[in-house]
């Protein structure tokens, strides 16, 4: 009994351990980010790292002042919300479809392109979208980052859509239900935390995506990311500013997936164990 | 409503047949029992006339339309699930008017529709719950209600009571059965439970690898088994079964040449086979008072039911019951004398197995 007792504490003590040794790891370089980004320039590089320090917002001024970050950061959000709204446009419906057939190759596929290294893509995609002069678009960019979302948002659906029992859409088949009906009045209903999630994954996955923008972007439609790449430069890099674009462009996705945690970590387990 | 017709259909998956070739006409307004042990292709056959399954080849016709392109959605066919299959998201009230907004019904006939159905099968209460908050029971209602309310042409059960324990299926089966003479619709109903098809049904089809054993009455299917194997299906406990021989006049065991007293006719068919397989129900011993008149078994176990007490004895090496008064009060290591009562007894052929008459 009391060794049972014993063990049971260990544990959780080491769980704790555990915990606390993954959260710093991870944390770090985000603390870090963010604190350099409120120190004064010279402190930013400054070795030792200095902890104690007047903060100031002279980073986050001057990054408004030499870059236009307002219009960078719509450009991300219309990409990103484009890119997010075309993968679900066409991820739930090819989700709904692999699990109704069974038939997965398609779900491997566009798994398989999420896998590839971007720059697999970047030059086929370079020549046809300056061909049809599409260079610096929002299409380009949207269509694009769509390889980001669209998988994620298959693949995040598939157990959703497997967890609803067969018998569910048959007894829709034989209420009077053709397959199209069947996804938007009994499938979606029931995977919307799963659709939700899927959509807050491929918002941050296309937000924080770097590589096409930086290619497919011109100065007009560079996203935030591919903007804060500016910063550095071959002689000199303005690591202040560079943080605050930084913490300012980890922002929007770290405060989704506050809001959002708990539906996060169900919506991800969904289908795990049949309810 | 209307009548089902199934001809020489046969369904296969890939290269396995699962029915080989079928034929069977269900009347209009006629409740019959698919029966059968598990894989015997019971719930495929429903689920092709419900239009879950396509047909391999052979037709299918639903009052006197052939269906066997016809979507499951078009056919104006209700089906009960084994696990109820209701819609997790909706309501009771939205669970069973769905079916009518789909085609269209107008509202007020809507709610005419689900709340006579609710009314029947008690569900009043519950029409704004959701499945989740439902008993099994409940659900198996509201899974009934979302079928009867559409007044389709016909109805399917697919194991519909075997989730519920062991009281409420009977109190279930009961209302199905009453409902089938309310409605006066088409019904047909797959199980694997043989007290459920023979409580319920017009008509049992018993099944074995997709191939009807028999089609009759549930008393016909009782007392004229048309092989073997239905014999040993139907009926609880089974049918216990003796190799018989015709030797010097009389019905001998083959194994252990015991003497068995027999009926006229069976001991006719008996004669003319020369040897075949005794069927005689545990139901259908009668206890003898003198040895010479029965055959004297060893009591090797005792269930007492209350109603009647089955007794457990080997008989020619094979594990057999029999169904006595319980005021007999048996005790194992009693030695009983079992004699087959006349005219219930059962022939079959050794080789097929097909009642020998």
């Amino acid at each position: 009994m009391t060794d049972a007792v014993n063990t049971d504490r260990w544990i959780r003590w080491l769980n704790l351990v555990q915990l606390v040794l993954a959260g710093v790891i991870i944390m770090t370089p985000t603390v870090w980010m963010v604190l350099s980004s409120f120190k004064p320039s010279f402190e930013v590089t400054a070795y030792p790292p200095t902890l104690i320090f007047t903060p100031t917002l002279d980073n986050y001024v001057e990054l408004t002042k030499t870059t236009p970050f307002l219009s960078y950061a719509l450009n991300s959000l219309i990409v990103t919300v484009g890119s997010t709204a075309l993968g679900l446009l066409f991820g739930i419906p090819a989700a709904f479809v692999v699990s109704w057939t069974r038939i997965s190759w398609p779900a491997i596929l566009t798994l398989a392109a999420r896998m590839a290294p971007g720059t697999l893509f970047l030059l086929p995609w370079y020549v046809m979208f300056r061909q049809v002069g599409m260079i610096g678009s929002y299409t380009a960019l949207i269509l694009s980052h769509a390889v980001i979302t669209l998988p994620i948002v298959i693949w995040v659906l598939l157990p959703s859509f497997d967890a609803i029992p067969r018998s569910v859409f048959e007894a829709a088949q034989v209420d009077g239900c053709g397959v199209t009906r069947i996804l938007w009045r009994i499938a979606l209903p029931l995977v919307a935390s799963g659709i939700a999630v899927s959509a807050i994954l491929a918002f941050v996955f296309s937000w924080n995506y770097f590589l096409f923008a930086l290619v497919l972007s011109n100065g007009d439609t560079k996203t935030l990311i591919a903007a804060a790449f500016n910063f550095i430069g071959e002689g000199s890099t303005q690591w202040g500013a560079l943080m605050a674009a930084a913490t300012l462009i980890a922002l929007p996705p770290l405060v989704l997936a506050a809001l959002v945690q708990r539906w996060l970590v169900s919506g991800l387990t969904l289908g795990a164990v049949k309810g | 409503m209307a009548s089902i017709s199934i001809r020489n259909l046969t369904k296969r998956y890939g290269n396995f047949t699962v029915i080989p070739d079928l034929n069977l006409e269900i009347a209009d307004h006629e409740f019959v029992v698919f029966v059968g042990p598990s894989g015997c292709g019971k719930s495929t056959l429903l689920r092709i006339i419900a239009g879950l399954e396509p047909i391999s080849s052979g037709d299918l016709y639903i009052g006197d339309t052939r269906v066997n392109g016809v979507q499951a959605a078009q056919r104006d066919i209700a089906m009960v699930f084994q696990d109820y299959a209701l819609y997790p998201h909706m309501r009771v009230y939205d669970n069973m008017s769905f079916a009518l907004e789909l085609r269209g019904t107008p509202k007020a006939e809507i709610d005419a529709r689900v709340k006579r159905a609710a009314a029947l099968l008690h569900i009043e209460p519950y029409l704004d719950r959701k499945p989740k908050e439902l008993s099994g029971g409940q659900r198996q209602r509201v899974a009934m209600g979302r079928a009867i309310v559409r007044n389709p042409k016909a109805f399917l059960f697919d194991e519909p009571l075997s989730n519920l324990d062991a009281k409420l299926r009977g109190q279930v089966r009961a209302e199905i059965k009453a409902l089938s003479q309310e409605l006066k619709t088409t019904m047909v109903f797959v199980t694997h439970d043989q007290i459920e098809a023979m409580t319920m049904a017009d008509r049992i089809v018993v099944l074995q690898s997709g191939t009807i054993q028999q089609y009759d009455t549930p008393e016909a299917v009782y007392e004229r088994p048309a092989n073997q194997f239905v014999a040993g299906f139907i009926g609880s406990p089974a049918m216990n079964f003796f190799p018989v021989e015709w030797r010097q006049e009389r019905a001998i065991l083959s194994q252990g040449g015991t003497v068995v007293p027999l009926g006229e006719e069976t001991a006719n068919g008996l004669r003319h086979a020369g040897r075949a397989v005794l069927g005689i129900r545990p139901e259908h011993f009668a206890v003898a008072t003198d040895a010479a008149d029965g055959i004297t078994v060893n009591v090797k176990l005792v269930e007492p039911l209350g109603s009647d007490t089955l007794i457990h004895f080997d008989l020619a090496g094979a594990a057999s019951i029999a169904r006595v008064d319980p005021s007999l009060r048996p005790k194992v290591g009693d030695r009983i004398n079992l004699r087959p009562q006349p005219g219930k007894t059962h022939l079959f052929d050794a080789a097929n197995g097909q009642v020998v008459r």
